[in-house]
């Protein structure tokens, strides 16, 4: 079909983006191994060997083993489908809600959109990780939990992003010849508007998606997050800490998962914006 | 009767120093198959005109009057029966065809929407419609597929994808604010003449906007004059540019520039009118062109006589014809 040219030209062109590549092959490679570890792992993680604690690297654990004699790869596994799955959900609730209430905002401006930025300011007065904290010490730790928390705060998040991008666009021309070819308000921005600012979102949207991994690791690091005995990178830092000139690699290997992952989604993010977007890859 | 007939029009902005008219007891006329010019500078209200047709006034206008499209009284209309109306009977071109298309949309999906919105079809159906009326405008598709970006084709080829957009659902009414006022001098005549061509063969009305009497006088059936948000002198455009009556009208008339050669004398200073169009809230009594006016009379503070020249052809002035050469 004709019509698919646009696309095509952009899957076409991304290998000539630096970014994209390399930040969708980490990417690519946290996504895979947290979906293997769904289905495979090569040890338990709940089966401690204490015989076996501290090991290094050696054919049987590729990592080594932990200080209860857990294999290190298969935490490192589990632990990047738990960060990925709380970042997904968390960023699929601030796009659920804060994409429309934006949009609305935009839109309808007048006293909807106060209503709407006000309650956003609301939000944004508290420090995100502070109300997460917040929010599961009242309603209990747990992964759940701080879904929720983090999900909460993507939610303004979005919606300021989504307003701030609409508010400009409502005022192009081509607005107002859609306006003139008939088209409604709902249908406006689900045509003209929200197709402009995917590009937007997808960089937020990649952005928020590092912070949600930050944020659950900040969490179980904490103990508010991923409750033991199920291994996350946060809470494997924290126990870590303690041994840290003992066995450095327990707390170097989940950094390096937490470092590398929120790298790679934002040179995805990146790169997806220029691939995206028509007017700069005509700049190119 | 008439496709469009606009009664006693008056646009009202609120302000916090009150209402102000930016568009005053408007009359206007327009059959089917017929060209109507509305010429003025900017600012008098030319397009303002054009969104209160459309029904797309800012929020804080408030619209009086009778717009009569078909008989159909568009003021008293809720928006979703004004919806199903804009796009399907009444269409729309604009001055700038960088900014008027979506530029994220292949052109081929933008012409189509309106298809599928109003007419119900299918996606294949509607690109194929698209692709044909692509194809009237002078994009063939060999050259100009579907899947192209509003950034990969020149004003004047976007110019033709919005006329093909405007004509998709085979509109009675086409309102052209400026189409080619953005365009190169040698497409602004290529995009006119294909303006000039649906309207032949489509049966439109066609309201055109512009400033620029050469293209009135090339495209327009009837005129009318627009100063301040007051039609001033209208008629049939036979009548009206073999002679002009009111002061402003021949302002502008003066004010084209002449091509050497076409009995002016080269080499003299383009003629202008002195000051600007007043803003509406500081619009004076009487006669608003008085300011400027190089013929005005101590009467023309006091609002001006409608005379009647010949049939159709009236003004809106105090001493018509004053300090004009004789016909």
């Amino acid at each position: 079909m004709a019509i698919k040219v646009g696309l095509a030209a952009a899957l076409a062109e991304s290998g000539k983006s630096r970014a994209f590549v390399i930040g969708g092959a980490i990417s690519g490679f946290f996504l895979s191994i947290a979906l293997l570890a769904l289905v495979w792992t090569p040890h338990s993680v709940f089966q401690m060997a204490i015989r076996e604690k501290l090991q290094g690297p050696s054919w049987s654990h590729l990592l080594g083993t932990d200080h209860f004699g857990r294999d290190l790869l298969s935490m490192l596994m589990v632990g990047a489908s738990n960060s990925i799955g709380v970042a997904v959900v968390a960023v699929a609730v601030g796009l659920a809600f804060g994409v429309p209430l934006g949009a609305l905002a935009a839109a309808k401006r007048g006293w909807i959109d106060e209503v709407v930025m006000r309650f956003n300011d609301f939000a944004f007065a508290f420090p995100a990780l502070l109300s997460a904290v917040m929010i599961t010490a009242v309603f209990g730790p747990g992964g759940v939990n701080s879904i929720i928390a983090i999900g909460i705060f993507n939610i303004p998040v979005f919606a300021r992003v989504t307003r701030g991008g609409a508010l400009s666009l409502w005022q192009r021309e081509y607005v107002l010849a859609a306006r003139v070819a008939g088209k409604g308000t709902t249908r406006i921005t689900i045509e003209h508007i929200l197709p402009n600012i995917a590009s937007l979102l997808i960089v937020q949207g990649t952005i928020q998606f590092a912070l949600g991994i930050l944020a659950e690791a900040g969490l179980s690091y904490l103990g508010l997050g991923t409750q033991p005995p199920l291994p996350s990178w946060g809470k494997m830092l924290a126990e870590a800490q303690t041994m840290l000139f003992l066995a450095p690699q327990l707390a170097i290997l989940p950094g390096l998962a937490i470092v590398l992952s929120v790298l790679g989604l934002n040179l995805l993010g990146d790169g997806l914006r220029d691939l995206l977007d028509p007017r700069l890859r005509r700049a190119r | 009767m008439a496709l469009l007939e606009i009664r006693d029009l008056t646009v009202e902005i609120a302000t916090p120093e009150g209402p102000v008219a930016i568009l005053e007891s408007l009359d206007l006329t327009l059959e089917s198959g017929r060209s109507l010019g509305l010429v003025g500078e900017s600012g008098c209200g030319k397009s303002m005109t054009a969104l209160a047709v459309m029904g797309l006034l800012p929020k804080a206008a408030r619209a009086h009057g009778t717009i009569r499209l078909g008989g159909q009284d568009l003021l008293a209309l809720p928006e979703e029966a004004l919806c199903r109306l804009r796009g399907r009977r009444m269409a729309m071109i604009f001055q700038e065809p960088m900014t008027a298309l979506n530029p994220v949309k292949p052109i081929g999906q933008q012409v189509a929407e309106s298809l599928r919105q109003h007419l119900g079809l299918a996606r294949a159906d509607a690109e194929a419609r698209a692709a044909k009326l692509l194809d009237r405008v002078g994009l063939p598709q060999a050259r100009f597929p579907l899947g192209l970006f509003p950034h990969q084709l020149s004003g004047g080829q976007r110019q033709r994808v919005l006329i093909a957009a405007a004509m998709a659902c085979g509109p009675d009414l086409l309102i052209a604010d400026e189409p080619t006022t953005a365009l190169d001098v040698t497409i602004q005549a290529q995009v006119l003449d294909l303006i000039a061509e649906l309207v032949e063969s489509e049966g439109l009305a066609l309201l055109l906007i512009t400033h620029d009497l050469g293209v009135v006088a090339e495209m327009a059936d009837d005129v009318a004059v627009m100063y301040s948000g007051r039609i001033v002198e209208a008629g049939p455009a036979t009548a009206l540019f073999r002679q002009m009556a009111h002061p402003y009208a021949r302002g502008l008339f003066a004010a084209m520039p002449q091509a050497p050669g076409s009995g002016e004398e080269g080499g003299t200073r383009l003629a202008t009118i002195p000051g600007r169009v007043p803003n509406p809230a500081e619009r004076p009594a009487g006669c608003a062109f008085a300011p400027r006016c190089p013929h005005r009379l101590p009467g023309c503070a006091f609002e001006p006589p409608i005379e009647h020249l010949a049939d159709a052809h009236w003004v809106r002035c105090l001493a018509p014809r004053r300090g004009a050469p004789a016909p």
